[in-house]
């Protein structure tokens, strides 16, 4: 898969030039291309028969061989992990391997699939992390009947691995099942679906700060929608510095505040969002979507798909010059042309035919690189932060700007920077089992990425990794 | 024993919250409730029963809850065996009844201690809670009851509400008498 393919999740597919689309109406264009590409993909699957597969990293010259790959010599390795487990970080494929964990309770926009439905997903997500990460990552959906299952389950299988990434999780289950798993194990635990469209929107949110001349600690801020990645934006803006009286939360219920009827139930069910209920008070405002949204600078959106989620008549009863992100997929929540119409200096969306694709693909895997390389314990919010800036840093690479506020999955440059970062914050916070300065986490991680490439190009052009049959034998093309 | 004469507390802010946290140290002032507070105790006491109502249908609240509310409020106020302690806010939320407790004193025919403390209702706005106020109000509320010769204090709440479990547990409360419930 070419990188300029490589999707945001849920995204409606790419098939036109960056920026030059103009906002398509709603409905069957967008319903029979994304049909068009469930055919060919199911087609392709039928084909591949799996998407990743397991290849030896060691010369396998003969059956003797194995005398040191296996038994009786690797009797010698077991024994040296058994005196000091983080040796398999060394004498194992520990430090490059992690399991990508789903119960397939919410996948992709289709629900409660479970987890045998949803291995085509996590196969995918594992080509992901190996193709922009260098990662091994083993895609393991679990069949549980409770959230105590589900951290039991990753508890037990972790020695295996040197992180874990969450996946397709309900909400608000996935923050019970992060914070236990994050809590008892002493690796990094990720949950990408609030981690990393968090720290993807918030990196596209400094640079339209910065474009716009503003200060996180002064805006007022709206977020609509209070699912999985909004609850976690909101609490990296506190961590930030947004002021808790500038940030309104806003649900299908309207703004959320602390006396709201159903926060005594949300302390309850979802303490996550219970906690942020009582941080955030929006300077006092209460009510609709739109007592919310009068005068603010900022708008998150990460509702539903739904052009009309947002009004014109909405944005222009924002402050001057607003940055409207309408992140929800595959439809936004207003398209970008009405909200510029409308007076919106930015506007960012989840989709990568619109200009500022606010993409989780951009941040995972360099983190992921990032935190094995350093060899974290966990993964503090700190390190997101440190991953969002580096990410915001970027976009400059190639000139910051209204229409260029997040580096995009063209630029892969920046991912072994953004690994680099985010080791280096774990240094710092003094969570790495392997201390290096920057420049050697960086060199470290274009190495994997490059040989992660090479790898992939060798298959291909071998002819071993099989050509699409479905398009012409392969070209220079794949030599990419 | 006179709470209004128990200075105000000023709790400490709860240790490890994620991010800054506009009501850190909020302060309280707990008083026995009057006739005049009713109106503002009504809206607490709903809050909580509607609560309540998603644990469990045999706890559908009623239409008339709120006038219910107002009366046994009202009658317990006036009733020495029962304490209803109204919860102020100070400073710019002076004046403003932001929790309850209500408890009755009830005789025990078989067992000892002869006379019980129940509390049946408990209640803070949100913003009130994490800093030790909840606390503070069952201390009050001990004092209380133990002044009307109770010499056990139990509490009456849904078996599901697990927030409740815990803080009760975490004060040395354990289960003892169970309420098993069928509709008819």
């Amino acid at each position: 898969m070419a990188p300029a393919s490589a999707p945001s999740r849920d995204a409606a597919p790419k098939e036109e030039p960056r920026g030059r689309a103009p906002a398509p109406p709603a409905g069957e264009t967008d319903a029979e291309r994304t049909a068009a590409l469930g055919e060919r993909a199911l087609s392709l699957a039928r084909f591949y028969q799996g998407k990743i597969e397991t290849v030896p990293k060691v010369p396998v010259r003969s059956l003797e061989d194995f005398s040191l790959w296996y038994t009786p010599g690797i009797a010698r390795v077991s024994r040296e992990i058994e005196k000091d487990p983080d040796a398999s970080f060394d004498l194992t494929g520990r430090w490059n391997t992690i399991a990508i964990v789903t119960d397939g309770s919410r996948v992709l926009g289709l629900g409660d699939i479970g987890p045998v439905a949803a291995t085509p997903v996590m196969e995918g997500k594992a080509l992901l992390f190996r193709h922009l990460g260098g990662v091994n990552a083993i895609p393991l959906p679990i069949a549980i009947d409770s959230d105590e299952e589900f951290v039991e389950t990753v508890l037990r299988i972790a020695p295996a691995f040197g992180a874990i990434n969450l996946e397709d999780i309900a909400s608000p289950k996935c923050f019970r099942i992060l914070e236990e798993l994050q809590r008892r194990l002493p690796i990094p635990v990720w949950h990408d679906d609030q981690l990393g469209t968090a720290a993807a929107t918030v990196a596209g949110l400094l640079n339209a700060l910065a474009l716009t001349h503003r200060d996180v600690r002064r805006v007022r801020t709206v977020l609509l929608g209070a699912g999985a990645a909004n609850l976690v934006t909101a609490r990296l803006l506190l961590v930030l510095g947004h002021d808790p009286h500038r940030l309104s939360i806003v649900d299908q219920k309207g703004i959320l505040d602390a006396e709201r009827d159903d926060v005594d139930s949300l302390q309850l069910r979802n303490p996550w969002k219970y906690r942020l209920a009582l941080q955030t008070d929006g300077g006092g405002r209460r009510g609709s979507f739109e007592a919310a949204l009068h005068d603010a600078d900022v708008l998150l959106a990460a509702s539903r798909p739904d052009p009309n989620a947002v009004s014109p008549a909405m944005v222009r009863s924002m402050a001057k010059d607003p940055i409207v992100f309408a992140l929800a997929n595959p439809v936004p929540e207003i398209w970008p042309e009405a909200a510029r119409a409308a007076g919106a200096a930015i506007v960012a969306t989840g989709r990568s035919d619109f200009p500022n694709q606010v993409n989780n693909s951009l941040v995972f895997p360099a983190v992921f690189r990032g935190v094995l390389d350093a060899r974290a314990r966990s993964i503090p919010d700190e390190i997101v932060l440190a991953a969002a800036r580096e990410l915001a840093r970027h976009a400059e690479d190639r000139g910051l700007g209204p229409e260029h506020l997040l580096p995009t999955m063209e630029e892969l440059e920046f991912f072994p920077h953004v690994a680099a970062a985010t080791a280096e914050e774990a240094v710092k916070l003094g969570i790495a089992r392997r201390r290096r300065t920057r420049d050697e986490f960086f060199e470290r991680a274009r190495e994997i990425m490059h040989r992660s490439a090479a790898l992939g190009a060798q298959l291909r052009a071998s002819g071993l990794t099989l050509p699409l049959p479905d398009e012409p034998a392969a070209g220079g093309r794949n030599g990419r | 024993m006179n709470p209004a004469s128990h200075p105000r507390k000023e709790p400490t802010p709860a240790p490890t919250e994620t991010g800054p946290t506009p009501t850190a140290g909020v302060p309280i002032h707990v008083r026995p409730a009057t006739l005049e507070d009713v109106p503002a105790l009504v809206p607490l006491v709903l809050r909580l029963k509607r609560l309540n109502e998603e644990f469990d249908p045999l706890l559908k609240v009623r239409p008339d809850a709120e006038a219910r509310a107002s009366e046994i409020l009202a009658h317990d106020i006036a009733d020495p065996e029962a304490v209803v302690l109204a919860t102020e806010g100070v400073g710019a939320d002076k004046n403003r009844i932001v929790g309850i407790v209500r408890a009755r004193i009830r005789e025990r025919n078989f067992y000892l201690p002869e006379r019980e403390g129940v509390i049946l209702d408990i209640y803070l706005l949100p913003l009130y809670r994490r800093h030790g106020v909840g606390e503070y109000l069952l201390e009050e509320i001990t004092k209380a009851v133990k002044a009307k010769g109770a010499g056990v204090l139990t509490a009456e709440f849904p078996v599901q509400n697990q927030i409740a479990v815990a803080f009760y547990h975490k004060r040395g409360f354990r289960p003892t008498t169970g309420l098993y419930s069928r509709p008819l």
